[in-house]
């Protein structure tokens, strides 16, 4: 059960990132950031309680989200899933990102929720996590120590853990600049349309012809974080996307996983999907059907 | 807990309000403000009936937003879509003519998540406002009147503009 009365807690609305940074510095393990809060607060209300909580919505100039065609995607911590969805250039040339933020919850939880707190989150069943996982790319961390960049590969430690110390601020995520020969496409799989996952995953292929040149799988909900698929990954490379290598794709992938029964599905379910729903998610990308 | 001053204009009025951190934007509308339109249904995200429209553009849900981080933001209920005369929003006229109503606990809701919607596309297609809809819950009208309703607020809309 939640509750309407969220537990008491100091709250820090820094107007600038020296401050925040300061902030973080002083305070560490005992101040949760808050971004859009449509984590933070459903988890106060279930019981989840903190010392100092500060909000970042006050700093101005990191709602951006800018591309260029040459640098990639740069998509600052205020940056909401809304925005993604109404880019033109991440709909044109990140369709997996695109397609992940169309999905995404309801129109009020995208107009307050953001991608970078989307991956701090650090949930397995994160759909932008996902996307963002198959396209690539790298996180940018502050603190008064300086600033570090942090690659996407990295940054899941364990279950709802990350990289980033408590010090530290995300402030962008950078998306590589699209290759012209690129394609990604993003799937999730839900019991009704406003429920979390029970499995999703994006793809992220570049293909010389007929032939996949490079590829990148993510799958979500099926470990203990989003999981990129790298044994699999291997079995596209240098090969021609027929049935004979999609059938090798699709019996990987249950081997590569290690999903759990949980309220939204069972491990058996998710396990014997997962080859067909991969297999749909590299076709969708190729327009294949 | 450090109370947090705030200028929070709602329906054109502007209230400098001190409030604890630990409250939401629904609480301190209803609790503080005494303006109950907004309802609380789930708390948690999920249900829309708490649905205000923030800066004149944007929908969200005031159960999950501290108050205390909406200084300077100016929200409008569903209470503050009619002039200053009485004359209802073709959107609160819409619902009322197609008897989109029935409990009306989801009314409010309804009707700001209906205007964020036409404010972004005066001319949805059904499927278009369906899906905007998700995240709002009816117990009552089984949708398809609010649907409708919401098509031909499209319409009025465009007529009072046209
Ligand atoms: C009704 C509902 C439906 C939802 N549907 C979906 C869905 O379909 N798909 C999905 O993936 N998720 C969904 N979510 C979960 C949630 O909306 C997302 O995870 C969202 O992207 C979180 O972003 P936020 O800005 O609200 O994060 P917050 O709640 O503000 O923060 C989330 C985490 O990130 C940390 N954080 C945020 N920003 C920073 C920063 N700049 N630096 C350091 N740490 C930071 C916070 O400390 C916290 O740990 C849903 C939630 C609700 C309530
Ligand atoms: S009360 Fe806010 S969404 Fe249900
Ligand atoms: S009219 Fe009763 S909940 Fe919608």
């Amino acid at each position: 059960m939640s509750t309407r009365i969220l537990t008491e807690f100091e709250l820090l609305t820094p107007n600038t990132i020296p401050e925040a940074l300061s902030i973080l510095n002083e305070f560490r393990d005992n101040v949760i950031p808050i971004a859009g809060g449509t984590d933070v607060l459903v988890a106060m209300k279930f019981g989840f309680s903190t010392e100092y909580a500060m909000s970042i919505s006050a700093i101005p100039d990191l709602d951006y989200l800018s591309f260029d065609p040459n640098k990639g995607l740069r998509i600052g911590a205020n940056a909401t899933i809304s925005q993604i969805l109404d880019s033109k250039a991440v709909k044109q040339h990140y369709p997996a990102l695109w397609q992940s933020a169309k999905i995404f919850a309801t129109p009020q939880i995208r107009n307050s929720a953001t991608l970078i707190g989307n991956l701090l989150r650090a949930s397995p069943a994160g759909d932008c996590s996902c996307a963002v996982y198959a396209l690539g790319g790298s996180i940018v961390l502050v603190s008064q120590q300086g600033e570090r960049e942090v690659d996407i590969d990295d940054l899941w430690i364990s279950y709802q853990n990350t990289e980033r110390r408590s010090d530290e601020l995300a402030i962008e995520l950078r998306i590589p600049a699209p290759e012209p020969a690129g394609r990604s496409a993003f799937k999730r799989l839900t019991r009704v349309n406003e429920d979390l996952a029970k499995l999703n995953v994006a793809v992220n292929l570049v293909m010389d012809g007929d032939k996949c040149t490079h590829a990148r799988l993510a799958m979500g909900c099926v470990a203990p974080t989003p999981l990129r698929l790298r044994a699999t990954e291997k079995l596209l490379i240098g090969q021609t996307l027929d049935g004979s290598v999609l059938k090798r794709v699709m019996a990987s992938v249950k081997e590569e996983i290690n999903p759990i029964d949980d309220q939204r599905s069972t491990a058996e379910y998710r396990k014997s999907v997962s080859g067909v729903f991969l297999r749909r998610a590299i076709e969708q990308a190729c327009d294949i059907s | 807990m450090k109370k947090h001053s705030i200028s929070l204009q709602v329906n054109g009025a502007v209230h400098e309000i001190t409030i604890q951190p630990n409250k939401t934007l629904l609480d301190v509308l209803r609790d503080e403000l005494n303006m109950p339109e907004t309802k609380y249904g789930c708390g948690t995200g999920e249900c829309g009936a708490c649905t205000v429209l923030v800066d004149d553009q944007k929908v969200i849900n005031s159960c999950l937003t501290l108050a205390a981080t909406m200084d300077g933001k100016s929200i409008t209920t569903a209470a503050g879509l009619q002039t200053a005369e009485g004359t209802l929003h073709p959107v609160q006229e819409a619902f009322v003519e197609n008897a989109a109503v029935q409990c009306g606990y989801c009314t409010p809701g309804m009707v700001l998540k209906s205007v964020g919607l036409l404010k972004k596309n005066p001319n949805p297609s059904e499927d278009e406002i369906r899906e905007w809809l998700e995240g709002n819950i009816c117990r009552c009208t089984g949708y398809e009147k609010i649907v409708t309703a919401v098509q031909l607020a499209g319409k009025k809309i465009a007529q009072a503009d046209g």
